[in-house]
């Protein structure tokens, strides 16, 4: 039931636009895998999905499934199902029906197609509730249904659409539960847009970063985090630091000093930007020396910000030659998240560990 | 015994009843003025009816007795004999076909208004709408004298006008009920496999059923009710109800006849706006028969 699909410089230009929607977007998505599509509003991540599904028709570029171009094929002949962010169950037929659709249009007796709708509906969980009317159904419940009847039509490709966006974090993460499960019993191939990283990074195997209608990166969502290839990654993936210097001999020089490229990894030279993830940096109280593995950058705790259980600092960079106290505002600053038990008070010198495996160079 | 829960009563957790609204609960005084208000335009309606009812049984009552001073039957008798019953046949038949043509007409004008596929779509609703604004006569006196002209027989000729009549009904209807039709649900269908055609009737028909009752019934009442265009273009060869009843009423002594007549014609649409209450809502709350659903407040899985 799982395909394999590919995009291969997908454009698309609506009609009284005078910037594609989506420009020259490839990636490829292996059978059974699940990619994010992952950007926020306006980026044209919806747009790529009704593309694939065949509700919009590409300006250029080609779509292909186990390496079929679908170009021309329409919408019901192209083995996809879609789930929107609304539901959009059918008013007037039960649940059971509703998830019996595909089946039903695809000419199966009903009692089959009944039949066959029962065990999608216990997949997810809502055994027993076929007869009810779909009015009589709560929000979360809404979803699984609609999540049933897509699945139930096998698709080649099973296309999502912010499909969790409108439920309460809660019952979210009830459904990205479910969803693994489905993916463990069914491993459909799974296209996902979605403008929450977390859940991209919680659902996904792998995520295509879309801005402007431009792919900015396609790649696993570690890597996404740690290895951004440029600063519109790492600021969209929600990087916080960003320390400009250049790169000498592969070692970035910067205010906070000399870090080395991690082993196996090679920066271009000259200006480039160090990017590091604020959750990968630790605060030691007090004057430290580095680890082997890490930079020890003195610092002063500059603000603290509660986030619940855990606090976020910024950290100024103090002077490495002078020594002094820093407070400037140019100085160059970190952001470091320590559990909010942690006595680090405002003005408070401590020493942030950044290890080196965690950091990258990027464009300015 | 299931009951259902009828399509738009939701229980949120914000309940939708007027009473826990502040500026909606009712006021004793305006209780009273909507009750009484209520009740005159009920008697408004119903009176008139009962003279009618009292003729269709009277065979005679002279003027300043309060009753009828002979009951009887002769006025159904006599309005057998001048032919009502094949009379009310070609009213239904007439009426079943205007509202059998301008229903789909005035949905498909609807649908594409509504999803902004006409050009000038202003001066389109408004040629759209012009039959209401015409006076019957002038349309009529100027189109009999074209379709005899062009040898249109007289019967399809009414039917055509009465038609053209009927769309500005139906259109409007239907754009009322497009402008609630949500275009997700067609494409979900698609992806899901439907062809064009399994939209049509299985999706797209559905949920605009109630609409296209409507339409229909308003059609139908056009045809059903009609006299001008039927007397004129018609030019006698086609006898409907109305065509009986207003021959009988020009004459005198003929009040059980026509109260006959009239109550028969009160019938066929009688019976269509029940049928329009029962299985014109948008939700077919009698199909499912099955156990009461938990009501779970939205959110909870």
């Amino acid at each position: 039931m799982s395909a394999s699909l590919s995009l291969d410089a997908l454009t698309k230009v609506f009609d009284d636009a005078s910037r594609p929607a989506v420009d020259a977007v490839s990636f490829s998505v292996a059978p059974g895998e699940c990619l994010a599509i992952l950007g926020p509003s306006g980026s044209g991540k919806s747009t790529v999905l009704r593309s694939i599904a065949g509700l919009d028709v590409p300006s250029a570029g080609r779509i292909l499934v186990d390496g079929a171009d679908v170009a021309g094929l329409a919408p019901e002949r192209r083995g996809m199902a879609m789930v929107f962010q609304r539901p959009l169950l059918f008013p007037h037929l039960s649940v059971l029906d509703n998830v019996a659709f595909a089946a039903t249009v695809a000419g199966q007796p009903k009692r089959e197609a009944r039949a066959d709708a029962t065990q999608f509906l216990e997949l997810v969980q809502l055994a027993g509730f076929g007869p009810r009317p779909v009015t009589a159904l709560s929000g979360g419940q809404e979803q699984r249904v609609a999540l049933a009847r897509a699945l139930a039509a096998r698709p080649r490709v099973l296309l999502l659409d912010e499909p969790f966006s409108a439920l309460d974090p809660e019952l979210r993460s009830d459904m990205h539960e479910l969803l693994a499960a489905i993916r463990a019993q069914v491993a459909p191939t799974v296209v996902m847009v979605t403008h929450d990283r977390d859940e991209a990074a919680i659902v996904a195997d792998r995520v295509a970063l879309l801005k402007g209608g431009r792919l900015l990166q396609h790649d696993t969502v570690e890597r996404l985090y740690t290895r951004p290839v440029s600063l519109d990654v790492a600021r969209l993936m929600g990087g916080r630091i960003e320390v400009p210097g250049t790169v000498r001999d592969g070692i970035h020089v910067s205010a906070i000093g000399e870090v080395p490229a991690a082993d196996g990894e090679t920066w271009a030279e000259g200006a480039g930007v160090l990017v590091v993830r604020h959750e990968a940096i630790q605060v030691v109280a007090a004057r430290a020396s580095a680890p082997e593995g890490f930079v020890a950058v003195d610092v002063v705790v500059a603000e603290r910000t509660p986030r619940g259980p855990r606090a976020e600092l910024a950290l100024a960079v103090t002077d490495q030659a002078a020594d002094a106290p820093a407070g400037s505002v140019d100085s160059p600053r970190l952001t470091a998240e320590v559990p909010a038990s942690r006595p680090l008070a405002i003005g408070e010198r401590a020493t942030a560990l950044i290890p080196r495996s965690a950091c990258t160079v990027v464009a300015g | 015994m299931a009951m259902m829960i009828p399509y738009g009563q939701r229980i949120t957790p914000d309940t939708r009843e007027t009473r826990s609204r502040g500026l909606m609960r009712p006021r004793p005084l305006g209780r009273v003025v909507r009750v009484v208000l209520a009740s005159l335009l009920a008697l408004w309606f119903a009176l008139p009816l009962v003279p009618l009812l009292v003729w269709s049984v009277a065979n005679r009552w002279s003027f300043p007795a309060v009753l009828p001073t002979e009951w009887g039957l002769d006025g159904l008798m006599t309005a057998l004999e001048q032919g009502a019953a094949p009379a009310f046949g070609r009213s239904i038949v007439l009426a079943l076909a205007v509202a059998a043509i301008a229903t789909p007409l005035g949905a498909l004008a609807a649908r594409a208004l509504t999803l902004g596929r006409v050009p000038a779509p202003r001066l389109v609703s408004g040629i759209l709408l012009a039959p209401l604004a015409l006076p019957a006569f002038v349309a009529v006196m100027g189109l009999t004298i074209v379709l005899l002209r062009a040898r249109v027989p007289a019967a399809l000729a009414v039917l055509l006008l009465l038609v053209a009549a009927a769309l500005p009904y139906t259109v409007y209807t239907m754009r009322v009920a497009y402008a609630a039709h949500d275009l997700a649900f067609e494409e979900e269908a698609r992806t899901l496999g439907a062809s064009r055609w399994h939209v049509l009737w299985r999706v797209h028909l559905p949920l605009v059923a109630p609409g296209l009752a409507r339409a229909a019934f308003l059609a139908f009442l056009v045809g059903w009710s009609d006299y001008v265009v039927t007397v004129l273009v018609g030019g006698g060869t086609l006898v409907t109800l109305p065509l009986l009843v207003g021959s009988y009423a020009a004459g005198v002594g003929n009040d059980a006849i026509v109260a006959v007549l009239s109550l028969s014609a009160i019938i066929p649409p009688l019976l269509l706006l029940l049928a329009l209450g029962r299985f014109g809502r948008r939700y077919p709350a009698a199909r499912f028969a099955g156990p009461t659903p938990s009501r779970s407040p939205k959110g909870s899985p």
